[in-house]
């Protein structure tokens, strides 16, 4: 008990260098379970494809695509205007959109933009809104639900109606009309959808954990050592909220997905590329509902907002299977 | 039981509280005033908007304002639309409020019960080609991205098949060629017949709830069999009824508008359901009293479906009450996809036409609808818990 | 044993879990019968593998059990080999089980009396709901339950009043055999010795057979006839109570009553066995108790004593049976 005393108050980094050790320790183990899980790890193939799409897109500005043609929000194929009686591979003088080829790959949209640099131009906006999102929320919901199960009596009160009434209303409804009200742009949706996921349900799970954790003798050790509230909170307890935090960080970042490519879908986000601006853009031109002919406009933007909610969500789940040792198989 | 549905219903009443107070801060923190918009409909005179501004007393202190927000709120008193002008707002959402709702209990109910079920007969399957296709069909559809699916879902089962119309509420040509005495436009005639529809629906939902209390007594497999033919019973005469008046083929016509998006909701929602029954199923099959069940000599599907089923409705239902938002979201998003004039459409239109009080009418009564949605859930919560209903 | 077939006989069985890290040896070569209306206390520390033995003999195993040897005749029947079917109508009817964790074995959603009217049910002991409810009256009042309580949940029952539905429920169908797991762990001391008295008494009034299952040698030796003491899988001994506790000769029996207060209630020097039973994935050779016995030597540790009767039905698996070393016989 002296011991831990000691160690707390005078030498802080020789802690932090155990506490480290122990984490990495930790997640070598939460690995090896993670890694037994395939659903899990199908989630995390998905993902590392997307992050790759991402870095790509860059790269192939500078080198291959040519910004004028290729670029995803003003880019134009001008070839078809060179040619008087275009191949049937080129778009014809009554449909202006190229059919996917090795020059498009994935066709373009009816405005003659390039669908794939599209597609991969969006997805690193939609990876920094999931994150962006997530942290929002795991800084709030950790640090609110630390404090509410510490102090407990009116805070905890407050906070925990202030949940209910998150969990309670539907989120889309609510979106809508703030993000039409105050013209949204991706980073203030990040931040809104953050906020409210953030005192929702992940505070709940967070201070009930928290809750456990408050009663160990380590925190009590701390206290009679001298610690100071916020020291406790922020020192012992947090850091052993954030693997369950980390955990709900990927159902954040599916929400937070969603959200993007419902609102621009229906128009309502101040942006200028997005994958659910992609679909709303072929849909509003009318050839969604068409033929299986425009698949290259039906699809890619709508697997792929599916799949890469669908990829955190797995990961999520496989992790939740690392976090709660009930839930694993026997 | 009595201490718990009252310590809902205070919960229930702070959440409005608190979501009207939101509300309110939303729309005095909105750049410019609600009247802005008042500027460039052409339909509505100038002096209106001066009037209104008065009338809404937008000079006076916030507090004030806060006050009467609440008076308003509680009297109904909505202010009128803009787009609509002169229209009162409640007036539109009296109209809408039906049709949302039905398709919200329909697809709510229809999903829970699907889901329920299938995830029940998941738990057989462990390991293998079930176990992990049933994983990835649910969490594509619990994850997949609702506004594309539902394209999906017009585009293959409208545009293609031509089985199911491609949206809205009704096909006005049929609608003109059928008479009801004292109504001329099909609107009205659609109100008045979708009307009827509902009080059937809700008395043939009363009456399986009497029947349902009537056979609580039996042995499981024999209350199973005459619940199944009473509904059976049920449902004929109902859908018999209407099939021999002359606003049936209307009727008709309202439901097949309305099948798709119950279906689509249905698919987007039973997979979380499904996928929840399932583990719950299983970890309740290592619980004692299924031990006790199985050792008492009970086959093992009876030990399923009697105890382990039973006690997994207690926590799937929980996460029923817990996603009700998202439906009532993903119900939102359906109904502007399928172009179905209820509350969410409403909402969107309004949005976008910055019909302000229209929106702030229509997002009040969606968080009321929520609200309600909840309390009901936690009352049949309790029903079907005995440790809630006899303490 | 006597003359007379016995109710229950279980001859070398083997059982063997198997998991991720590989099989693990619960039951290894375990034998004993008991007589009509006699009951057998079956103890040994927690892990030696009596929980085990106590499924298969409803053959109530989880999935990943798979029983490699022997034979359990209930009743002149070996339920290893029966169908499904059959397995059904012997379960209850003829031997019943009070489960371990009492206090969950009752479904919270169903009342106390329709959990019991269900058995009845199943096994055509009633004919209608009247019947039933006198048949659960008559089985409430044996056990020491106001009959009123049938219709109340679960939840609304204090731990003793749950211990003694359950029992009420397994003397339901009027078994052969009841088995009880560690039936009053749960409770409290004087709840726990006034419910297995109760138990004793009602035992000796059907006329049926018990087998009392305990990690604490002191609460069984009341109640048991025979007693038989289990490690790590295997029968150490097996005799009558009487002489378990005037000649026990294993030496694994010999630790345990001295790790316990005897029932006369007088403290022997409690000098504890030290170590754990071993991890069953990875028993022992030759005697699995070797690596904590006081007395072992290299035949020990290199081949499994056999299981052999040492006169007047006293059963002892040990290479050196405790008395050679008991100066005060
Ligand atoms: N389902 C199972 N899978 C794998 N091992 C098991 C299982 N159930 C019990 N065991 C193991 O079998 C051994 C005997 O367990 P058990 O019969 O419960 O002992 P007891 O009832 O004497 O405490 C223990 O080592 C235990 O870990
Ligand atoms: S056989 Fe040897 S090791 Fe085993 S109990 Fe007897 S003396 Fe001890
Ligand atoms: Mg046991």
């Amino acid at each position: 008990m002296n011991n831990t005393a000691h160690t707390t108050s005078s030498a802080p980094t020789s802690l932090w260098k155990m506490r480290l050790r122990l984490m990495r320790k930790s997640l070598k183990t939460g690995w090896d379970i993670f890694k037994e899980n395939p659903v899990g790890m199908v989630g995390l193939v998905i993902i590392v494809f997307f992050a790759l799409l991402a870095i790509l897109h860059p790269i192939l500005m500078a080198t291959v695509w040519d910004p004028g043609t290729y670029d995803p929000i003003t880019g134009y194929d001008f070839k078809t205007l060179i040619h008087p009686s275009p191949p049937s591979w080129l778009p014809q003088p009554d449909n202006p959109m190229y059919k996917p080829s090795f020059r498009h790959i994935l066709g373009t949209d009816p405005l003659g933009r390039d669908v794939l640099s599209q597609l991969m131009y969006s997805t690193r906006s939609e990876f920094l809104l999931g994150v962006g999102a997530a942290l929002v929320t795991v800084l709030i919901a950790t640090t609110v639900g630390a404090v509410s199960a510490y102090y407990g009596g009116l805070i905890d009160i407050l906070f925990m109606r202030m949940a209910d009434v998150m969990m309670m209303l539907p989120f889309i409804a609510i979106l809508i009309v703030l993000s039409s009200l105050f013209q949204f742009k991706m980073i203030h949706l990040a931040i809104v959808y953050g906020i409210l996921a953030g005192f929702g349900g992940t505070t709940i799970v967070i201070k009930s954990q928290a809750l456990t954790i408050k009663v160990k003798s380590y925190i009590e050790a701390a206290r009679i050592a001298g610690g100071g509230d916020g020291h406790i909170i922020f020192t012992h307890l947090v850091p052993n909220l954030l693997p369950l935090s980390f955990l709900y960080m990927m159902f954040t970042v599916t929400g937070a997905i969603f959200s993007e490519a419902v609102l621009s879908f229906f128009g309502l986000l101040d942006i200028r590329m997005s994958w659910g601006l992609m679909i709303q853009t072929a849909q509003a031109a009318g050839y969604l509902l068409n033929s299986w002919k425009y698949w290259y406009l039906m699809f890619p933007a709508g697997l792929s907002i599916t799949l890469l909610c669908a990829a955190f969500y797995l990961v999520g789940r496989a992790m939740d299977e690392v976090v709660n040792p009930r839930l694993r198989k026997r | 039981m009595g201490k718990y549905i009252l310590q809902r219903l205070g919960q229930i009443l702070v959440t409005l509280f608190v979501f009207q107070t939101l509300l309110f801060v939303i729309l005095t923190a909105m750049p410019g005033d609600v009247t802005n918009r008042m500027l460039t409909n052409p339909d509505i005179p100038p002096e209106v908007r001066e009037r209104t501004r008065q009338a809404l007393g937008l000079d006076d202190p916030v507090l004030v304002q806060y006050g009467r927000w609440f008076q308003n709120f509680i009297t109904g008193n909505l202010g009128v639309s803009y787009s609509e002008y002169p229209t009162p707002v409640i007036e539109i959402l009296e109209e809408r409020i039906p049709r949302t709702m039905v398709l919200f209990l329909a697809a709510t109910i229809v999903q829970f019960v699907v889901g329920f079920s299938m995830g029940r007969a998941l738990a057989w399957q462990r390991g293998g080609f079930f176990e992990y296709g049933s994983t990835i069909v649910g969490v594509t559809l619990y994850t997949v991205f609702t506004p594309w699916f539902a394209l999906m879902m017009i585009f293959i089962f409208g545009a293609r098949l031509h089985w199911l119309p491609l949206g809205k509420f009704l096909t006005p040509i049929l609608w003109r060629k059928v008479d009801i005495p004292g109504m001329s436009d099909s609107l009205t005639k659609a109100n008045y017949v979708f009307t009827r529809m509902l009080w059937t629906a809700t008395a043939a939902f009363v009456i399986w709830l009497i029947m349902a209390y009537f056979t609580r007594n039996l042995s499981h497999t024999k209350r199973n069999r005459t619940r199944l033919i009473a509904t059976v019973i049920i449902l004929a005469v109902s859908i018999g009824g209407w099939a021999m008046v002359d606003i049936g083929p209307l009727a008709w016509d309202i439901t097949k508008h309305m099948i798709l998006p119950i279906v689509t909701l249905t698919l987007v929602g039973f997979a979380g359901t499904m996928l929840m029954t399932r583990q719950t199923m299983l970890e309740t099959l290592r619980e004692d009293y299924i031990q006790t069940a199985r050792a008492k000599g009970l086959p093992e599907k009876l030990v399923r479906d009697k105890h382990a089923a039973r006690n997994a409705l207690l926590p799937v239902f929980t996460g029923l009450i817990i996603s009700l938002p998202s439906v009532i979201s993903g119900g939102i998003i359906t109904e502007t996809v399928f172009s179905w004039p209820g509350m969410g459409l409403t909402l969107l239109n309004a949005t976008t036409q910055e019909d302000i009080p229209l929106v702030m009418g229509t997002l009040s009564f969606i968080g009321v609808l929520s609200l309600l949605a909840h309390l009901v859930a936690d009352i049949t919560y309790a029903f079907l818990d005995p440790r809630i209903r006899y303490s | 044993m006597s003359k007379e077939t016995p109710i229950l006989a279980v001859e070398n069985l083997v059982m063997h879990y198997t998991t991720r890290k590989g099989d693990v040896s619960a039951i290894d070569g375990v034998t004993f019968s008991l007589e009509k209306g006699h009951s057998l206390g079956l103890v040994g520390e927690s892990g030696c593998g009596k929980t085990s033995i106590a499924f298969s003999l409803m053959r109530l195993l989880p999935d990943n059990a798979k029983i490699k040897q022997g034979s359990i005749f209930i009743d002149g029947e070996d339920i290893i080999t029966m169908s499904y079917d059959q397995l059904l109508k012997f379960r209850w009817r003829k031997i019943a089980m009070v489960f371990q964790a009492a206090m969950n074995a009752l479904n919270p959603v169903y009342t106390v009396g329709d959990q019991i009217v269900e058995a009845l049910d199943l096994h055509d002991m009633i004919k209608n709901k009247a019947e039933a409810e006198e048949r659960v009256a008559e089985l409430f009042e044996l056990v020491g339950l106001d009959p009123a309580l049938m219709h109340r949940y679960p939840h609304e029952f204090s731990g003793g009043m749950r211990q003694r539905a359950v029992i009420a429920m397994a003397l339901s169908c009027e078994p052969d055999i009841i088995i009880a797991d560690e039936p009053t762990t749960a409770l409290d001391v004087i709840v726990q010795d006034r419910i297995l008295r109760e138990m004793k008494k009602i035992q000796q009034k059907l006329g049926m057979s018990m087998i009392y299952i305990s990690h604490d040698i002191a609460v069984i030796a009341e109640v048991s006839d025979h007693i038989g003491v289990m490690y790590a899988g295997r029968m150490a001994e097996l005799a009558s109570g009487v002489d378990i506790f005037e000649r026990p000769l294993h030496p694994y029996t010999y630790a345990l009553m001295r790790a316990f207060p005897s029932i006369k209630g007088e403290k022997h020097d409690l000098t504890t066995l030290p170590g754990e039973p071993p991890d069953l994935l990875y028993p022992p050779t030759g005697c699995r108790f070797h690596p904590r016995c006081p007395f072992a030597t290299d035949i020990c540790k290199e081949k499994q004593p056999p299981f052999e009767n040492v006169g007047g039905e006293h059963y002892v698996a040990c290479w050196h049976p405790m008395e050679v070393h008991n100066d005060h016989h």
